[in-house]
């Protein structure tokens, strides 16, 4: 497994936004941010062994729970991306967790994903414990992270103000 | 803000829950998982999304005539069972709240044969000007189709899953 980054946020994913996630609008397309998002997840679940080769050697799967994604501003074809990630709890199956994207070269918060992430046995399909092997990583992140403050995108609730 | 659009609108959907849009899992929405990834749950609420704004009156034409476009604004999303390449899908729509510039919208989509809930979306979507690409009134005839619709929506019940704030329930 990798080495484990313990940095503050976890400050690893960086992608490029591609021509076919751009919509009729002009810009990233709300679906394509959530692509974006979950390839960060995918960086992030590396460092816990539980990405790609966890799910290809029928160990185990990852599923999102739930989601919550805040659209701050807009960001076009070619634009560099950026992605923070804040562990913000945890238990014996899930994760709680959110990204901040960021456009790479201007600096700007682009977009938020708050999300809960459960592990799955292979086999059935159903929710089964973190093994060991990510648990013991989980933790040392989360450690790593409890000193952050809490974004003020996590936990929103959604609806329209009243003036 | 538009006094009138220079289309014919389509004749007003006014059930409520809307439950017009249908739509099937492509080959490409699925993942190393084997079911839709996560995203593509939300290309097929934003898509469901679409089916409402054009049920407004907003459909491609306003964008493509250069009037105004609608932005997603916030999403929130539960994955309530997986589902497989080629599975059909179903999506009831509620208005939950509208202001002048914004909708506030649930969806449900459930596998179109099953008749099981796959996923809930609640999202605010907004209108936009195009030239300035910033918040606008609702055109004046979209706002009169708003509310039309809302005298019947706004007796549904609020669903279950909507004003969800994530976070690990405590045992």
């Amino acid at each position: 497994m990798i080495e484990l980054d313990l940095g503050a946020p976890f400050d690893r994913h960086r992608a490029t936004v591609l021509p076919e996630w751009i919509d009729w609008n002009g810009h990233m397309n709300v679906g394509f941010y959530v692509v974006a998002f979950d390839k960060a997840t995918d960086t992030l679940f590396e460092q816990f062994g539980c990405s790609f080769e966890y799910t290809k050697q029928k160990i185990g799967m990852t599923f999102v729970l739930e989601a919550h994604v805040t659209y701050d501003r807009e960001v076009k074809e070619g634009d560099p991306l950026r992605v923070a990630t804040q562990i913000l709890d945890h238990d014996a199956k899930r994760l709680h967790c959110i990204h901040a994207m960021y456009h790479a070269g201007e600096g700007f918060l682009a977009a938020t994903n708050e999300l809960m992430v459960m592990n799955i046995d292979y086999a059935s399909r159903r929710s089964a414990p973190w093994p060991d092997f990510a648990l013991e990583r989980i933790e040392r992140m989360a450690a790593a992270h409890a000193a952050l403050p809490k974004p003020k995108q996590a936990g929103r609730l959604i609806g329209i103000k009243k003036k | 803000m538009l006094d009138s659009l220079p289309y014919e609108l389509p004749e007003l959907v006014t059930r409520a829950p809307l439950d017009t849009h249908r739509s099937t899992v492509l080959p490409e929405w699925v993942d190393w998982n084997g079911h839709m990834n996560v995203a593509f749950y939300v290309t097929a609420f934003d898509q469901a999304s679409g089916a409402f704004m054009r049920n407004m009156g907003l459909g491609r034409r306003y964008v493509d005539g250069k009037l105004g476009m609608t932005f997603v604004l916030e999403t929130h999303v539960t994955y309530d069972r997986e589902m497989r390449e080629g599975a059909p899908m179903r999506f009831a729509t509620q208005l939950l709240d509208r202001d002048a510039k914004k909708v506030h919208l649930f969806h449900e989509m459930f596998h179109a044969e099953q008749g099981y809930l796959a996923a809930t979306n609640e999202t605010i979507v907004m209108n936009i000007d195009y030239a300035s690409r910033r918040s606008a009134p609702w055109p004046v005839p979209v706002a009169g189709r708003l509310e039309t619709l809302w005298a019947t929506h706004r007796l549904l019940p609020k669903p279950a899953k909507a004003g969800r704030i994530m976070g690990l329930s405590r045992k």
